[in-house]
């Protein structure tokens, strides 16, 4: 179970929560995303939305670029290599969680 | 967290890249239209003389506009469950990957109406159609795939067993394989929303 546990604490804080979690999956499945895109496929908030990608942001995961298409304002979202590594941590993370649950029935 | 919840964070990691970049509008009900409506062509010919280029391409060019109507209006009614767009990014990805083999399978349809050699077409529109549903593989989901590699078998089986078999190669492959399509597709359809299910409370 100490393994476990340790695996659980060294999740990466920022990713582990639900909206962060979903923005950086999508995110690292294209290249690139227009804000309402991404605010369309994970059925957020325009809010709730932009807080997580602050934060993402302020971490270093995720580009932010905002530019006019046409007389429109767009905003583009992208992750950074910080954050495809980190994500790949993640992901890494939960697999070996999961090989522990196998070797270790009922963990 | 624990294994559990950790096996099912993946799996929702997994559906929510999945769904970024694939097309996900493409229905069970209307592959089992498509299916339903290839067997009553191919049964159709039960009364009718498929050697009659006529009889044979109204048939056809019947169950292709039935089976197009049927995916448009079963999509449009996905997106508006949904409340999303039609014209997405994937959607016009799926539309250019589709187009050039589209294009061929006109092109060879006029050719080969025009020199009376329609009862080859089955093979050359099954092989057509799976090098369509290849191309658009990567937008698409999984049975997508196995769906385009059957065609392409079907379309050289349809080839080598000749005009004779014409009919029963299109009842075979279009209707059982769309009917297999939308069962496919209805099994991926329940695993997503049992997972949207997780999501919405986890």
């Amino acid at each position: 179970m100490h393994a476990v546990k340790r695996l659980v604490e060294e999740l990466d804080p920022v990713l582990h929560e639900r909206g962060r979690l979903a923005i950086v999956s999508v995110l690292a499945a294209v290249p690139t995303l227009t804000f309402t895109e991404l605010r369309d496929t994970l059925e957020m908030t325009d809010g709730n939305l932009s807080v997580h990608l602050q934060k993402l942001e302020d971490k270093g995961y995720v580009a932010i670029d905002k530019q006019f298409v046409g007389k429109r304002p767009q905003t583009s979202c992208r992750l950074t290599q910080a954050g495809r590594t980190a994500f790949t941590h993640y992901l890494n993370h939960l697999e070996a969680l999961v090989e522990q649950g196998r070797s270790k029935p009922g963990a | 967290m624990d294994t559990h919840q950790a096996t099912r964070t993946l799996q929702v990691i997994r559906t929510l890249m999945e769904r970024t970049c694939q097309y996900q509008f493409l229905t069970a009900r209307a592959g089992l239209a498509a299916g339903l409506m290839a067997g009553v062509g191919a049964l159709l010919f039960v009364y009718l003389d498929p050697n009659d280029p006529w009889q044979f391409g109204a048939v056809w060019g019947l169950v292709f506009i039935g089976s197009l109507a049927a995916t448009l209006f079963s999509t449009i009614l996905r997106v508006r469950e949904r409340g999303e767009q039609v014209w997405t990014r994937p959607a016009r990805a799926v539309v250019q990957a589709l187009a050039p083999a589209l294009f061929v399978a006109v092109i060879l349809s006029v050719f080969f109406f025009a020199r009376g050699w329609h009862l080859w077409l089955p093979g050359v529109w099954l092989l057509c159609y799976g090098q369509g549903a290849l191309a658009t593989a990567v937008y698409a989901p999984q049975p997508i795939r196995y769906l385009g590699l059957g065609a392409l078998g079907m379309g050289a089986v349809a080839l080598l067993l000749g005009p004779a078999w014409a009919t029963a190669m299109m009842g075979f492959a279009f209707g059982l394989g769309h009917i297999a399509l939308g069962l496919a597709l209805l099994w991926s359809e329940r695993r997503d929303t049992q997972l949207r299910l997780y999501r919405s409370v986890a």
